[in-house]
């Protein structure tokens, strides 16, 4: 089932709390895990790196293989590592790293210690933060509704199809594009298809999970060149299944829907700002006023883009 | 919970809010066994209001529902002043919901009998798999409308969407204007006069009859049909 959201504020502001709210009224729909991806004012260089640690009794060692394989691809740690200080045996740790040389270079040699330590975004705004859980108990772990920014995705994810752990919660981070992440309501039945296509391209999974693989579909055919609003076009018509996603960047969320109609989407816009959500009790909870209508997208086959700032929808 | 005072029909005003929808139903149903009229106030879109309500009650919804609002009615008589959420009056065996603005996805799925009345347009998948009844839509049919319906009657005044009335069996689709395109099986007839004259006896009782309507009268072209039987009344009575 899980419960998806989008949130863009009209100015920078406290986006965590209101993605803790749009979540929390949809905790219903999948209590196995929850997540968040934030968007804060994007940094000139460096790039904030998000990673989840699975034995905390190592921790010392992982950050230090993690940093020599950042020196490797000539870049280093400009911000210490801090982390969450619960009680649990996996962690999230939080850094600030100089560029590398290649991006997808130094991903890909990274992802060799994934087993240990898995990065769960990097980007010069994106923050992913994922763990298992409710939205106010991720929340009160991870300072959730302390977070600022312009925008950012809510998840709240039954599992279905892949395993119930920390790191396949949503949303996923489209790996390696930096700053692309997404969350998605459904099932895709030509997963496998498409995973060999995209590994044959290059492309690593770390999880099973068939939100992983669409955030890397639309980045690749993103990556060829096509508009968002194409690969999101595309999308609708290439992959098989049920689906509603919403896969954002720095500037912008955009959303498809299948040509079957089976998961919800509706939508509140107050002048560009955006709330979102899989019902209309979670987009409630940010604007709480009945005099404000709500845009149902139940329809089939349906794509948008909301642009941060800038509110556009096509359908 | 409140009364309201100086009504014909004692009146109980219940404050839905961020309340554990279980207390809510508690003062429904309470108010439902003293006979008392429900409003229901700041309802934020929660779901399952007004579930399983006995003939004879009344519940007016002020501002949006969310799912399954009206599911399982068995007579009552339900207002939603603005949106309903997916499955508006599933199930419901009788009774009357009006719902003031728009109704998602599967308004009156599964229904068997009663009237569901929407102002505004509908979601996909109206009366999906209803048995009996009647839903009036005065806006737009959503997609798949009527999609696998047993038996009932849907009635739209502002069109239908794609793939209408798509594998319908004994269920009828009545639309006015535009129908995008028909689902597998649907086909369009001429409707008799006193077809007509049975839709519009429906819609007389709301204010909406007009005699001067175009109507396609949409049903199964039975090429999806495996009964050995071409009499479906036959299978009705298992």
């Amino acid at each position: 089932m899980c419960g998806i959201a989008g949130r863009i504020l009209g100015a920078p502001g406290p986006v965590g709390r209101d993605l803790v709210a749009l979540m929390a009224a949809q905790e219903h729909r999948g209590a196995d895990s929850t997540g968040f991806a934030v968007y804060s004012t994007p940094r000139e260089n460096g790039y904030i790196v998000r990673a989840m640690g699975f034995d905390r009794s190592r921790m010392g060692q992982d950050l230090n293989d993690f940093r020599a394989i950042l020196r490797n691809n000539g870049a280093d740690v400009i911000e210490e590592p801090s982390w969450d200080n619960s009680r649990s045996q996996h962690y999230l740790a939080r850094m600030i790293v100089s560029d590398p040389v290649d991006m997808a270079a130094w991903v890909a040699e990274a992802d060799e210690i994934a087993a240990r330590l898995e990065m769960q975004s990097v980007g010069r705004s994106l923050e992913i933060i994922k763990d298992v859980g409710g939205a106010n108990a991720v929340a009160d772990k991870h300072g959730i509704r302390e977070m600022t920014g312009t925008h950012g995705l809510g998840h709240a994810r039954l599992a279905t199809e892949s395993d119930v752990r920390p790191n396949a919660s949503h949303p996923f981070w489209a790996r390696p594009f930096p700053d692309v992440a997404i969350v998605h309501n459904g099932q895709i039945t030509d997963y496998y298809t498409w995973r060999e296509k995209l590994e044959r391209k290059g492309y690593r999974f770390l999880t099973w999970n068939d939100s992983e693989l669409i955030a890397v579909w639309v980045s690749d055919r993103m990556k060829q060149g096509l508009s968002m609003e194409e690969a999101l076009t595309r999308s609708i018509h290439e992959i098989d299944g049920v689906f509603t996603y919403m896969i954002a960047t720095p500037s912008a969320i955009g959303f498809a829907k299948d040509r079957f109609a089976m998961k919800p989407l509706v939508l509140i816009d107050q002048n560009g700002a955006i709330a979102a959500g899989t019902e209309e009790q979670a987009v409630r909870r940010v604007y709480n006023d009945d005099g404000i209508d709500v845009i149902n997208h139940d329809g089939p086959s349906l794509h948008g883009i909301w642009t941060v700032g800038n509110q556009r929808v096509a359908a | 919970m409140n009364r309201a005072p100086g009504r014909t029909m004692a009146e109980t005003v219940i404050d839905v809010g961020e309340r554990p929808i279980r207390a809510v139903h508690e003062d429904i149903q309470k108010a439902a066994k003293a006979g008392e009229r429900m409003v229901l106030r700041n309802t934020l879109s929660r779901h399952n209001l007004g579930v399983g309500l006995p003939p004879g009650c009344e519940l007016h919804a002020e501002g949006s529902v969310g799912y399954y609002c009206g599911g399982l009615n068995t007579g009552a008589r339900i207002t939603v002043e603005r949106n309903a959420g997916w499955g508006c009056g599933e199930a419901m065996s009788a009774g009357h919901i009006t719902v003031g603005g728009y109704a998602g996805m599967s308004v009156g799925a599964a229904m068997l009998g009663g009237l569901i009345h929407v102002r505004g347009d509908c979601g996909p998948r109206a009366g999906v798999a209803m048995k009996g009844g009647t839903i009036v839509v005065e806006g737009k049919l959503g997609y798949q409308s009527g999609f696998m319906a047993h038996g009932g009657k849907i009635i739209a005044l502002g069109g239908a969407g794609p793939s209408c009335a798509d594998a319908l069996w004994q269920g009828e689709v009545w639309v006015c204007g535009d129908v995008e395109d028909l689902g597998v099986d649907a086909v369009i007839t001429e409707p008799s006069a006193e077809q007509v004259a049975e839709v519009e006896a429906i819609l007389d009782p709301l204010g909406l009859s007009d005699r001067s309507r175009a109507w396609r009268r949409i049903v199964a072209g039975e090429r999806l049909w495996y009964f050995q039987s071409r009499d479906a009344k036959a299978w009705l009575m298992i």
